[in-house]
């Protein structure tokens, strides 16, 4: 599945995730992440967003991600609130 | 518990002067070319403000005794939500080299940063992604190259003398021009009489100059003056950009500058990289502007003999192409501009 235009999800707040995209050039899923706690849970964050592009059969993706130190959750939720939107 | 309240004020109200009255207790002053204001406050107390103008976000303060308690970060969220709604998806900040640290925990990258000021881009921009983009479009090899920045508002014999002199001493050259659409003539316009005016050398490509050449993101002041320790600052970053990013990935070794008399700004903006562009490798050369019956030929003087009909004095100005395209039909609303502003630009 492809999106269709720029959306963002999420804000700048402690404990939130601000997630933006926009249609990929063919490049898969590039993400860009920015994280408060990259040193500790970068991988991890990164492994939760292609989880769940891929579970929403996401293939082709540009991704902007700036954690504030997010929970799996609500990491889930900003990444498919925001795919959703640029549908 | 009291309520902290994030806001838009009207910047044509009182609210205003407030605003700018808790920035002066910053050392900040409110930009003249802001359009979009929000505060946070508590009661009638302003405790941080963030503005944005065109794709930059400025005039940001928080009073110390609430800081770190997440207004920053409702502030940015705000001014971003404002900026996204209106088409701005990727932004710049200007700030002091101190609160670099505050933005980059935003996912806000450094470009450049001097004594006084630093650039950051968003997280979603990438500097060198875009710069090597640019090299690839442009299907230039990787000799040496000698490189000029040009406006063009219009193309005039006295561009065509300096592009022709580095065509000359140089075997391959580039030309960027200034692709902010804010001069009078439209930047479409401003690209084709270059082009035009430059058929006939071989060894010059002309190039959009993309947005980390003097663009209102990264040079504002070039459009907008401001005091002249900012258009300092401003110069020195747009320097800096160019040698740090454009020069080594486009094998730049040499920057042509014209000498200018009339505008202040340029004469800065030319020191400016001749302080700077030597530190990376690129070699300033300066050429004397060319005068027409004891007159100095500057787009400016154009536009001058524009507002007052004077077509005899233009003819020799500039080349032909300029010439017939200001006598075309498609110039008529560009020159009624031109009568009437008293724009630099």
């Amino acid at each position: 599945m492809k999106i269709n235009k720029v959306a963002r999800a999420g804000t700048m707040e402690s404990s939130d995730i601000f997630i933006m995209v926009q249609p990929g050039d063919n490049q898969g899923l590039d993400i860009r992440l920015s994280s408060v706690v990259i040193d500790q849970y970068g991988n991890h964050i990164r492994n939760v967003i292609m989880e769940t592009l891929k579970s929403m059969n996401i293939e082709d993706i540009e991704l902007t991600a700036n954690d504030r130190g997010a929970l799996d959750y609500t990491i889930r939720s900003r990444v498919e609130t925001a795919v959703k939107r640029a549908l | 518990m009291y309520e902290i309240v994030v806001h838009k004020i009207d910047i044509k109200s009182h609210m205003r002067e407030k605003t700018e009255r808790f920035l002066a207790s910053f050392g900040l002053a409110m930009d003249g070319d802001v359009e979009y204001t929000i505060i946070a406050r508590i009661g009638d107390r302003i405790i941080g403000t963030c503005s944005f103008a065109g794709k930059v976000i400025k005039c940001f303060a928080v009073a110390k005794e609430y800081q770190n308690i997440g207004i920053s970060e409702r502030l940015l969220t705000e001014i971003t939500n404002v900026m996204f709604d209106r088409g701005i998806q990727d932004s710049f900040i200007f700030t002091r080299p101190e609160n670099k640290v505050l933005f980059e925990g935003f996912g806000f990258k450094e470009i450049y940063a001097t004594d006084s000021i630093a650039l950051l881009e968003s997280g979603s921009r990438d500097i060198k992604g875009y710069i090597a983009r640019m090299f690839k479009n442009s299907g230039l090899d990787g000799g040496e190259k000698a490189a000029l920045v040009v406006n063009c508002n219009p193309f005039t014999l006295g561009h065509r003398y300096l592009i022709q002199k580095a065509s000359e001493n140089n075997i391959q050259v580039v030309v960027f021009v200034v692709e902010e659409d804010l001069s009078l003539f439209p930047f479409p316009v401003r690209m084709n009489l270059i082009k035009e005016g430059l058929k006939d050398l071989e060894n010059v490509t002309v190039l959009p100059g993309g947005e980390y050449i003097i663009s209102s993101g990264t040079f504002p002041t070039y459009f907008l003056r401001e005091d002249e320790e900012k258009d300092k600052a401003y110069q020195s970053l747009d320097a800096g950009i160019f040698g740090k990013y454009i020069a080594p990935v486009f094998n730049i070794k040499k920057r042509y500058l014209g000498t200018e008399t009339y505008s202040k700004t340029t004469d800065e903006y030319n020191q400016a990289m001749i302080d700077i562009l030597p530190n990376y490798g690129v070699e300033t050369v300066l050429v004397e502007r060319i005068e027409v019956d004891s007159k100095i030929v500057s787009a400016s003087t154009v536009r001058q003999l524009i507002r007052e009909d004077r077509w005899s004095e233009i003819r020799v100005m500039v080349p032909d192409s300029t010439y017939n395209y200001l006598l075309s039909d498609e110039a008529i609303p560009v020159i009624e501009n031109i009568k009437k502003s008293n724009s630099r630009h």
